[in-house]
């Protein structure tokens, strides 16, 4: 834990060092921590130089004082985020170990073999696979709804809607192949809040919540994307956050996930 | 609430549509109703799940729980279609709790993989104990389980036969052809995948 947080302090200060730059580098890499970090440093950095591109410019004094509330801010999101994760598979873990009867599913074997079938390539499924799936998938939803449920108190609500799934899928790399379920306009409601609530952040501590959501706010980094069209935006967002390149084919990318993922696990395992 | 009115609208469905149209006669909405909730899993199980991660004064939305399952629909492909590659390059035919594992762990889910590895050995371990159990008691059990007869008399003509061949005699004339129940899904609509599916299972069981 402690191993975890003087790495991510150390990440933090280099990128504040480093501006911008950090930040490019740190997309390409795509982890979830050093790119909510390049976000919290990225910005200010970005939007100081150019007065223009923010309908109000930062003092200097204003621009520390916001820094270190988000930073504090985002110090406590990610302490919080962790400790209910690792509560969440300690439990699994012990529900797993007291699992006696395999027969009581919590989801039917029938169906998550149907949904296997539809793939043409599946030939022959042998009797564990869906008992696996069943369990897999009960982790899976679990997982979701609870990154998403983060994103329901960080906006105020009691309610998990849409748009918190797609809050927590675009935040998290091993959910890039579901981009495609979640509609664009749910994605552009998430960036057009984060626009709105950008201006009254120096104003009003209340907003960092809004201000932290999305990683697709380093669209405002680099000038071509600002330029370009809205759409044109989000498919360089979620390109550059997902991958270095556009997957081309379906094969390739698999092979990239398990590169992606190891630095975060590494953290993880250190905490 | 709408969970509730979401339940009744499946067992209605069902019902309806099954005695207008036997299998032969299956009409368009039919097809594509079976077709829509095949490619789910159950919305109340999915909700069911949501539920435990919340606070008890947290709400989900419907349109949330129909989000996540299509995830999770996505999700059964992502992996199957990874584990069905690597089969492939191994010249092996069937799909195992071995490789649903390692798809898993190539695809990024890492957390998954230590939870997933003891779920399967306690698995194997019970499984191995209920083998010296009569395949009699064990395939009754699982026919109810999964509510295959149901399936099989209302759907299938020629397999309701077969099921109800299943249901008159308690003691299997062939040990195999009650795996054959067990295995099939009953629901598949194109009659040439089924005989497929027959087939390599005919195949599965005698390896």
């Amino acid at each position: 834990m402690d191993k975890s947080e003087q790495t991510q302090q150390q990440q933090q200060q280099q990128q504040h060092v480093m501006g911008v730059a950090a930040g490019a580098s740190q997309m390409a890499y795509s982890s979830h921590y050093p790119t909510a970090s390049m976000v919290a440093s990225g910005t200010p950095a970005v939007t100081a130089p150019s007065p223009t591109q923010a309908p109000a410019a930062f003092s200097s004094s204003a621009h520390q004082l916001a820094y270190q509330q988000a930073q504090h801010f985002h110090h406590q999101q990610q302490q919080h985020q962790q400790q209910q994760l690792q509560m969440f598979w300690s439990n699994q873990m012990q529900e797993i170990e007291q699992t006696i009867d395999f027969k009581n599913h919590s989801l039917p074997l029938a169906r998550i073999k149907k949904i296997m079938k539809a793939d043409e390539d599946v030939r022959m499924i042998s009797a564990e696979a869906p008992v696996i799936f069943a369990k897999a998938c009960e982790m899976f939803i679990l997982e979701l709804t609870l990154r998403s449920w983060i994103h329901t108190e960080e906006n105020k609500r009691r309610t998990l809607q849409k748009n918190d799934i797609a809050a927590a899928i675009s935040r998290n790399d091993v959910f890039d192949f579901l981009v495609d379920i979640i509609p664009r306009d749910e994605l552009k409601e998430e960036g057009l809040g984060i626009t709105k609530a950008t201006i009254p952040l120096v104003g009003s501590p209340a907003d960092m919540p809004y201000y932290y959501v999305p990683p697709q706010h380093p669209v405002v980094g680099p000038p071509g994307m600002i330029m370009g069209k809205p759409i044109g935006a989000e498919q360089a967002t979620l390109y550059s956050t997902q991958q270095p390149r556009p997957p081309v084919a379906f094969m390739p990318w698999p092979h990239t996930q398990p590169l992606q993922q190891q630095p975060p696990q590494h953290q993880q395992t250190d905490s | 609430m709408e969970d509730e009115s979401h339940n009744n609208t499946l067992p209605n469905g069902f019902n309806t549509g099954s005695p207008e149209s036997p299998f032969l006669k299956t009409s368009t909405t039919t097809t594509q109703h079976n077709k829509e909730q095949d490619r789910f899993l159950p919305i109340a199980n999915v909700g069911r799940i949501m539920k435990k991660v919340i606070p008890p004064n947290g709400k989900i939305s419907k349109d949330a729980k129909e989000t996540v399952q299509e995830c999770v629909s996505e999700f059964i492909s992502f992996v199957t279609g990874e584990a069905s590659d690597k089969c492939q390059r191994e010249k092996r035919k069937t799909i195992n709790g071995d490789d649903v594992i390692w798809a898993i762990t190539t695809l990024g889910f890492e957390d998954y993989v230590e939870p997933l590895k003891t779920y399967l050995q306690k698995y194997k371990e019970i499984e191995g104990e209920k083998l010296s159990i009569p395949k009699q008691m064990r395939s009754e059990q699982r026919l109810q389980q999964h509510h295959n007869n149901y399936h099989d008399q209302n759907n299938q003509p020629f397999n309701g036969a077969y099921a109800s061949s299943n249901l008159i005699s308690q003691p299997p004339y062939v040990p195999t052809d009650q795996k054959f129940s067990l295995t099939f899904s009953p629901n598949s609509i194109q009659s040439q995948l089924r005989q497929q599916d027959q087939i390599d299972s005919v195949g599965h069981w005698y390896e």
